[in-house]
């Protein structure tokens, strides 16, 4: 039963309009669990069919290398918090691994094809799932969707993300189970945005005296989700245990644990030993790839992640203006090397900033060659001449940079030194400066203080490829922008491209600008694409259902549909 | 953080002759401690030179070859660099850091100590709170604050280590200063009208001179230790340098797989260390007058 | 007497005092802060990064800040986490007995095998097992922790099997006594080994004291058999000054709980204390400063307070 998997992702569907009527992960016990079989196999389907219990039994352990902390989700939070909203609590709807929208509080997704969304994209018209239940036996009312999207537009709450959801207004309850709302403009990520903003229960936290900090909710959420809470130990680890009156799929588990384990040696070990059944999060790291497969009784597999590996130049320091120089270092990077060796052919290399997944990629911009000549040829030219110690320059500017990451990741800081070795093969002299990561992503990143940053970074939002934020010169907070431009890229044409393919429901015509502004970037590379990431994920052999999905920032998405074959 | 200084206990001040002399070469392991540094400190300037490969250069496609492998004697670390060379590399940045960062905070506690010791009053009382209060700070929170400031490098290191193990050789030699200074020949001194200064450095301190050599050898094989800790919480020399802590540091991913990555550098370390203690032990002994009478 | 108790306490409160004026100057001074986890999160940008940081009143200066963290800190508020949301004082006292029982296992192993040792080392004083004991704990303080810990990991865990490699108890476990005891063996025993080479130095010299004064040869004088008057008399003699030892290492073994919860997992406050300065968690950095000041400064204060109870010559002034 061969899958071509990449040919579905990317295969023209209208991921923002569509809905199937499917039940929600229905297929996590027809399909068993895929398996990346290596670039030219593809995926497969690696288990035999087996079946789900009749009743949530068994537990399975999450090993995680970052700890949740943060349990009301509309709270800035990290990546490793979404697993647990995942089980805990509930969106709108959610985005499966084929990057399609399916109902979760919802009773159908709202498209223009079914009303529920205005040809011009303006009103929106929400039907809610009758069935759904906060897990203290409250029922899930369209109160509490308004109660939501009024708590992330208050200025007193700190929430996170607030991008698309500013824009709703008029929020109106016409029934409990039915909400309309307008948007001020049309904004094509808005479903994105929704399928990762879980909601939280109204007649909880409407009298919370301090809506930030409302202490009994944090001490014990209550949410809508396949799990309801149990307890954490801080520090240590959060359990969840099946919830009877979950409105979804399963759940087939009787305990979810999050394991909170923070090096990742350790947890990579602890998954040896068979305490920890899955690893979450960064996975396995790529150099116990090849000793982890052997282990028995084991599904040890790369997935695809979102994230991009770049080399993130600071466009505002002189040496990387002239774009014969970014040109030149990308053309004497040994990505080959760098994959092949340091990651272990793991990852897959890029071009674009989008994953091959999206379906906005462009397969089609010109492949990187690594050829040094050429690079110091296009030096020469451009008029970068050595210097005494053989480092080159230009108009008293000497192509001389720093390089910076997050201090103490050994295999980023191995891929740092071969580079610094391949530059100064060209006459390109970089130094390493990493940071712990408070330093690093601080005011140092956010602020431009930076030379060249080795980033992965994650430029759509959910499954949408938009990254105005990333790409748009309204964006550059160095220079009191609001997004996270923090290379200081400027082009118009990105600009226009970007704003056209937000403000459109049209996906064909998004598609277009996204093609188009991915051969820009490329040319101009203010990022240096590397790779884009996969991550060895671990599971237990009996555990099945796991499915990988690049479109969520964590792999515990689907934990609901997850059982022990027996 | 373990504190070899737990073991320092204040000597009793004596001129140093030669009787100390002879009782610290009785002592066999202070003897074998300085044989142990002094290899050492050859090695790491002459070593790097006798050995045929590059301590930066990369060798990406012999990753990972255990020793003994092609002329590789230590074998090769991540990037194919030759293990060997990095090490005794590695040993010019960390024997320097312990030895800067012995000098620099010995220097800075011994005035902080003596002015407390010979002034008294509200002057000790405020340099010996301000000791007080920096002893309060657990050693790794001011040293993983302190490194947030910098950019790593040996200097920078160097001044963090000092700034957070100068109070202990303050609080000796307070305590010796202020014993010597009810002395009669100091009294005589001031007697005969010698100046502030003048007591303080040139008779207060050679007869203090004991308890600081001590202090400052342990303190060499603290600085040695702390600049481990500080490189396996991430915040150390940055590569492509080598010191023996972000060599283990790095190694620690590849304890199953490449065993030697950790090994030589955690026992270079434990070398280096117990080779400066050994020698502070021999030398406490050595200049304890006590020692004498038994 | 009083009066010395009020004089110490006074002083350990300016002491406190200087500790979080420097404590709070650097940590907000140093670069970084709690915000910049958050600056790679895909949808999240730098308004919502102002925003917050605006809300938290990160913005103001840092006189008035500290102001406000020490009046409510008065007040019996130690703040919240920026992380966690909780309150700073359940955050540590949640991480505190996983921490106080580490300790605790680790100064057990340590005052027996320590006294053992030193012991021994006291009676047979220059013999192979005097010389060996004497190297082991100088070679016993010279390795660095976290090493140590590694290795044991290595061979015990991975190798052997024997211990787990990490963890306080066995995962979705029964929790039993057994387990752990289990998992306690490894890091209690990596951080005891420091500890036991400082006791056993301490009652090695403090023993070979009491084995020459009048009381013990006064034992031996009348035909005691010489187990007893080692173990019974002079042991018990040669502890007593230990107990001040006690006090005086407190920070020494909360440094080495903070290595060895990082190396084997303890969720401890050690590691806490790592985590939330990593993520620039101020509320959460300074109540464990605070904290492990006062714990300190109290170790020093009983270790003062025993010598001078048990030696009437050492003068309270």
């Amino acid at each position: 039963m061969n899958k071509d998997r990449k040919n579905e992702i990317t295969s023209n569907t209208n991921p923002l309009l569509t809905t199937t009527r499917r039940r929600l992960l229905a297929f996590g016990a027809s399909a068993g669990a895929l398996a990346w079989a290596g670039p030219k196999t593809g995926w497969i389907a690696s288990a035999e069919a087996a079946t789900p219990p009749s009743k949530p039994t068994g537990q399975a352990v999450i090993g995680l290398s970052q700890e949740p902390t943060v349990f009301l989700p509309l709270l800035a939070h990290i990546e490793v918090d979404e697993g647990v909203y995942f089980n805990l609590f509930s969106a709108l709807w959610r985005v499966d691994e084929k990057g399609a929208f399916q109902p979760d509080l919802v009773a159908e997704v709202p498209t223009v094809e079914n009303g529920g969304i205005s040809a011009d994209g303006l009103q929106w018209h929400l039907k809610l799932s009758p069935k759904a239940k906060w897990h203290d036996g409250t029922p899930f009312t369209a109160d509490d969707v308004k109660f939501n999207i009024e708590l992330i537009q208050n200025p007193k709450f700190l929430a996170g993300r607030r991008a698309g959801i500013d824009l709703i207004e008029d929020v109106k309850v016409v029934n409990p189970t039915e909400v309309t709302f307008k948007l001020k403009k049309a904004y094509a990520p808005l479903p994105s945005i929704l399928s990762w903003t879980f909601l939280v229960p109204k007649h909880l936290l409407e009298k919370a005296s301090d809506i930030n900090k409302p202490e009994d909710f944090l001490a014990h959420p209550v949410g809508t989700g396949a799990f309801k809470w149990v307890e954490r130990v801080p520090g240590d680890h959060i359990t969840l245990t099946a919830s009877d009156s979950y409105h979804g799929t399963g759940p087939y588990l009787e305990k979810l644990i999050f394991k909170y384990v923070p090096e990742l040696t350790v947890l990579y070990t602890q998954f040896q030993t068979g305490d920890v059944d899955y690893v979450g999060i960064q996975g396995i790291t790529p150099d116990h790839y090849d000793e982890a497969k052997t282990l028995a009784d084991r599904h040890v597999t790369p997935v695809p992640q979102p994230f991009i590996e770049n080399i993130a130049f600071n466009l505002g320091k002189p040496v990387f203006q002239d774009p014969a120089v970014r040109e030149a270092l990308y053309l004497a990077m040994d990505k080959q090397s760098v994959i092949e060796q340091i990651y272990y052919g793991l990852p897959s290399q890029t071009e674009s900033f989008l994953p091959k997944q999206s379906w906005a990629f462009n397969a089609d911009l010109p492949k990187h060659a690594y050829d040094p000549e050429k690079a110091k040829k296009l030096l020469d030219d451009a008029g970068w001449k050595p210097g005494g110690d053989g480092v080159r320059e230009k108009s008293g500017v000497r192509l001389e940079f720093t390089n910076s990451t997050t201090a103490g990741n050994h295999v980023r800081e191995q891929a740092q030194q071969l580079l610094q070795q391949n530059w100064a093969d060209i006459g390109a002299k970089m130094s390493i400066q990493n940071f712990p990561p408070a330093v690093m992503w601080g005011e140092n990143w956010t602020n431009s203080k930076f030379d060249s940053a080795m980033v992965g970074i994650d430029f759509m939002v959910g499954p949408d490829p938009d990254a105005t934020q990333y790409f748009a010169s309204t964006g550059i907070p160095a220079k009191g922008g609001g997004g996270d431009n923090t290379t200081q890229y400027a082009n118009a044409d990105v600009d226009k491209l970007l704003a056209e393919g937000a403000s459109t429901v049209d996906v064909a015509k998004r598609k277009a600008a996204y093609l188009k502004m991915q051969e820009l970037t490329r040319k101009d590379l203010p990022y240096l694409p590397i790779f884009q990431y996969a991550m060895v994920q671990g599971v237990k052999g009996k555990l099945e259902g796991f499915t990988p999905n690049v479109n969520v920032q964590e792999n515990c998405w689907n934990a609901c549909t997850w059982y022990w074959a027996s | 953080m373990p504190t070899a200084s737990a073991l320092a206990q204040p000597a009793v001040a004596v001129k140093i002759g030669s009787g100390a002399w002879r009782r610290f070469c009785r002592h066999r392991l202070a003897l074998f401690g300085v044989a142990a540094i002094l290899l050492m400190v050859l090695a790491s300037i002459v070593g790097p030179s006798l050995i045929p490969f590059d301590s930066l250069k990369i060798d990406i496609r012999h990753r990972f070859a255990p020793p003994p492998f092609e002329g590789h004697l230590f074998g090769t670390d991540q990037l194919g660099r030759d293990l060997l060379v990095r090490l005794l590399m590695a040993g010019r940045i960390s024997l320097s850091i312990g030895f800067a960062a012995m000098t620099v905070s010995t220097a800075f506690g011994t005035l902080i100590g003596v002015a407390a010791g010979y002034y008294g009053g509200a002057v000790r009382v405020a340099l010996m709170r301000f000791v007080d209060a920096m002893l309060c700070f657990p050693q790794i929170f001011l040293l993983l604050v302190l490194a947030a400031f910098i950019q790593p490098n040996v200097v920078t290191l160097t001044l963090i280590i000092a700034a957070s193990s100068w109070m202990e050789v303050a609080r000796v030699v307070e305590g010796q200063v202020r014993s010597l200074r009810e002395r009669d020949f100091i009294l005589a001194a001031e007697m005969l009208g010698a100046s502030g200064r003048y007591v303080m450095f040139r008779e207060l301190l050679p007869n203090a001179i004991g308890p600081i050599i001590v202090a400052a050898t342990l303190t060499v094989a603290r600085a040695i230790l702390l600049e481990a800790y500080v490189s396996f919480l991430g915040y150390g020399i940055q590569p492509p340098m080598a010191s023996w802590g972000n060599m283990l540091n790095n190694a620690q991913q590849y304890l199953g797989s490449a065993p030697w990555l950790a090994i030589f550098p955690g026992l270079m370390i434990t070398l280096a260390v117990s080779s400066f203690n050994f020698v502070g032990d021999g030398l406490r002994d050595a200049l304890d007058a006590r020692f004498d009478l038994n | 007497m009083a009066n010395f108790l009020l004089g110490r306490l006074l002083q350990s409160l300016v002491l406190l005092l200087i500790v979080s004026v420097i404590g709070f100057a650097v940590l907000h001074l140093a670069p970084g802060g709690p915000l910049a986890q958050f600056a790679l999160i895909p949808g999240l940008t730098k308004e919502d990064l102002a925003r917050m940081a605006h809300e938290m009143g990160l913005d103001r200066p840092l006189p008035m800040q500290y102001w406000e963290w020490l009046t409510r800190l008065l007040g019996g508020d130690w703040g919240h986490s920026y992380r966690d949301n909780r309150p700073v004082l359940d955050v540590i006292t949640g991480r505190l007995p996983a921490t106080l029982e580490l300790m605790g296992a680790a100064i057990l192993i340590s005052v027996l095998a320590g006294a053992w040792i030193g012991v021994m080392g006291a009676i047979r004083r220059y013999s192979i097992f005097d010389m060996l004991a004497t190297i082991g704990a100088m070679v016993a303080l010279s390795i660095p922790t976290f090493w140590f810990g590694l290795i044991v990991i290595y061979i015990f865990s991975v190798h052997l099997g024997w211990l787990p490699p990490g963890n306080r108890t066995t995962v979705g476990g029964d929790g039993s006594f057994l387990d752990y005891l289990h998992h306690l063996i490894a890091p209690a025993a990596v951080l005891a080994l420091v500890e036991v080479a400082i006791w056993s130095r301490y009652i090695r010299a403090s023993m070979l004291d009491v084995v020459n004064q009048d009381y013990i040869r006064t034992a031996r004088a009348k035909g005691l058999p010489e187990r007893t008057v080692l173990w019974h008399h002079a042991l018990r003699n040669a502890l007593l000054p230990m107990i001040a030892l006690a006090g005086v290492e407190i920070p020494t073994l909360l440094g080495g709980a903070l290595v060895a919860e990082t190396v084997f997992t303890w969720p401890g406050m050690g590691r806490l204390l790592l985590d939330s300065l990593g993520y620039r968690d101020y509320p959460v950095v300074m109540g464990i400063l605070m904290f492990s000041a006062v714990l300190a400064l109290l170790g020093n204060l009983l270790a003062d307070l025993f010598a001078a109870v048990a030696d009437p010559r050492v003068r309270l002034a």
